[in-house]
């Protein structure tokens, strides 16, 4: 039997103490994985917020909101204003208008359905009381803007499944046409159109998958101002600023220079509360770690110190006997470690079980109360109701922080068990070497 | 042979200093059985504790075989009482989740005695203080004071040391178990040349033995 076999023999001596330890460890273990996971799960998802946010900002004139609304449309000095505040590094400017049967020859391809009558209905009776209703049909869309692929709904590329892309900063009577209309009206890339009495060449064919925005029309924004005869008018612009960073200062910005003839949002500003509400759990979490390594190192400590203190004589005795110090320090630091070891494995283990649970409980339980972002917005026109469709889904998002346990995480946790088993070793291995081997003779 | 030359030992205690012992002198010579006899606290123990080394003295010098071990560091005085020294204690000692055979082997391991030859030298130790097989597999719990006192006199010749120190060997036992013991070790003086120097209360043992030295108060008063 060697020195090995002695420290583990004596970590089984007294199965219900050994095992109270053991558990005790474990579960300050679990802890800290649960926690590392918890931490992880948020720290990926406050990043992915920040990405998906992103630096855009919507600027849309006071009580506009899509193709709704009343109030004046954005002025050139406006835009310019906007495009020369500081941090601003590019802006797509947007006007939409909407096309009614006297002004094409294209028929939509929405349906009214029970949403579309009612718009229409109010529509109708604030313009023309007293006469009898024409009955409702629905509009064509027109967006004129700067760059097609601010009408895309997921923040990507326009997705065209066939022709080429329209020079959105030039002024041809050019047109990408969504591919519910262009079915509808038997459009291909090549065709022509009629619209406010000129006639437009069909570029390409968008497809985004959202069946409003694939309903409508597409041209340059130099193009829609002068067919709708609203020159410099804008109805939307997004300013991208150069960093995340600066977003909230930029829009402060906007706000002052526009003097309230504007609104002013971001994503960025909508998913500050979630962002600090998550960065909360992320500071709980890590308080989390310490606190529970803290704890497993306070059990191990107490526990080998309790040991420890409890055969003093039989330390003294191996050592009166001829054992040294080297040999006493190692059996118990094998002792100690064999009680660690079994206990950071059950911890382990317990932790891959209970980790995902507490992340979710935990993000859960804290974002009840902050899931504000979410909007239910009616299916404006461009780019306002592209916004609202992120907004809603990033209001989704901040709920779905999915606990993933990482090998990063897992060896973090490793690492500071390690450590602390380190540490619990080192504790008797101190403690046993003030043992005084003359202490034998004394009688107790 | 073991000189021991003007030893004095000061405890500082919470209460002040106590001075166990005072200007101690005294010499044995090699396979001479002695004993220490003297009031409770009158230095007895802690006189055997500087001779193997488990405690230095304030001032003096023990020189045991030409070596002053006394000035020997830490790690020299372990090897110093794993070869030389066997330790017997009034309360046996054993380590107790070890079996008796284990105990034995435990010091063979300190004294740096072959692994593989272990097993049979324990054996043959315990059945020369007349443990038997089966007693040779419990734990010293299962054992009787008399059987655990011959297991730790097993365990003190187990590296074939040049002296035994016994502090009151026979203290816990009653006169019969205690006599047997006391004659177990008178033979093996006798046997194997061993120095012995036995601490005790029993002035009948003490009268068998070569010498006796007595300590009161930290000295010693007679030779
Ligand atoms: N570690 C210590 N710290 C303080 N005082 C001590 C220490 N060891 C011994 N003493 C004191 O030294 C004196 C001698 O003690 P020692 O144990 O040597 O006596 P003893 O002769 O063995 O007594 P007993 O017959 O009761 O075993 C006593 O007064 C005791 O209190
Ligand atoms: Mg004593």
């Amino acid at each position: 039997m060697n020195v090995v076999t002695r420290g583990i023999k004596n970590a089984t001596r007294s199965p219900l103490k050994s095992g109270a330890i053991v558990l005790m460890f474990a579960v300050s273990i679990a802890l800290i994985l649960s926690m590392l996971v918890a931490r992880g799960s948020v720290l990926t998802k406050i990043n992915d917020l920040k990405a998906t946010t992103g630096t855009a900002i919507a600027i849309a004139p006071a009580g506009v909101q899509g193709g709704q609304g009343g109030g004046d449309l954005l002025t050139t000095d406006q835009v310019a204003t906007i495009k020369n505040t500081a941090n601003v590094s590019s802006i797509t400017s947007t006007l939409t208008d909407q096309m009614i049967t006297s002004d094409t020859n294209l028929t939509s391809s929405l349906q009214l359905g029970g949403f579309g009558q009612r718009q229409a209905r109010t529509d109708t009776s604030t313009s023309s009381t007293g006469t009898t209703r024409p009955a409702p049909t629905p509009r064509i869309n027109v967006t004129g803007t700067t760059d097609v692929n601010s009408i895309s709904t997921d923040g990507s590329a326009l997705k065209l499944t066939s022709g080429s892309t329209i020079d959105a900063n030039g002024t041809g009577l050019v047109a990408l046409v969504g591919s519910s209309l262009a079915s509808k009206n038997n459009l291909s890339t090549g065709s022509t159109f009629t619209a406010y009495g000129q006639t437009v060449t069909v570029s390409g064919i968008y497809s985004t998958g959202n069946t409003f925005q694939d309903s409508g029309v597409i041209m340059p924004l130099s193009t829609v101002q002068t067919l709708t005869g609203q020159a410099g008018a804008i109805s939307s612009v997004k300013a991208t600023v150069n960093t995340s960073d600066n977003v909230s200062s930029t829009v402060a910005a906007l706000k002052t220079a526009l003097s309230g003839k504007a609104d002013i949002t971001s994503q960025a500003e909508t998913a500050a509360a979630s962002v600090s509400s998550l960065q909360g759990i992320a500071n709980l979490t890590f308080a989390g770690v310490i606190g529970s390594a803290a704890a497993g190192a306070l059990i191990i400590i107490l526990a080998m110190f309790l040991v420890v203190r409890e055969r003093r004589r039989e330390i003294g005795v191996i050592k009166a006997i001829g054992g040294s110090s080297g040999k006493v320090i190692a059996q118990f630091t094998i002792e100690g470690l064999t009680l660690t070891v079994i206990g950071a494995v059950t911890g382990l283990i317990l932790g891959v079980f209970v980790s995902g649970p507490m992340t979710t409980s935990l993000v859960s339980s804290s974002q009840s109360t902050s899931t504000t972002a979410s909007t239910t917005g009616r299916g404006g026109a461009g780019f306002g109701g592209a916004v609202r469709g992120g907004f809603s889904q990033l209001g989704t998002n901040v709920t779905q922080v999915t606990a993933s346990l990482t090998p990063q995480i897992f060896l973090s946790a490793i690492g500071i068990t390690l450590l602390i088993a380190l540490l619990g070793s080192a504790i008797p291995a101190w403690l046993t070497s003030r043992v005084r081997p003359a202490e034998v003779l004394r009688t107790e | 042979m073991l000189t021991v030359e003007n030893v004095s030992k000061t405890f500082s205690t919470p209460g002040g200093q106590v001075q166990a012992l005072k200007d101690i002198s005294l010499s044995v010579k090699t396979g001479e059985f002695v004993s220490i006899i003297g009031k409770s606290g009158s230095g007895k123990s802690t006189l055997l504790s500087i001779l193997g080394a488990l405690d230095n003295p304030t001032t003096g010098s023990i020189v045991v075989d030409d070596t002053q071990i006394n000035k020997l560091s830490g790690g020299s005085q372990t090897k110093y009482r794993a070869n030389k020294i066997g330790f017997v204690f009034q309360q046996y000692n054993l380590i107790p989740n070890l079996t008796a055979l284990e105990n034995v082997m435990l010091a063979l391991e300190f004294g740096g005695y072959p692994a593989n030859s272990r097993l049979d030298r324990a054996i043959q130790l315990l059945e020369s203080v007349g443990i038997e097989e089966d007693q040779q597999q419990r734990r010293p719990t299962r054992l009787s004071g008399g059987q655990q006192q011959r297991v730790s006199i097993a365990r003190a010749l187990a590296n074939q040391p040049a002296y035994i120190l016994a502090d009151e060997p026979t203290g816990n036992l009653d006169s019969a178990t205690g006599k047997k013991i006391f004659d177990l070790l008178h033979d093996l003086s006798r046997s194997q040349k061993t120095t012995i120097i036995v601490v005790t209360h029993d002035l009948e043992i003490a009268g068998k033995t070569d010498r006796t030295f007595t300590l009161q108060d930290g000295k010693i008063t007679t030779k």
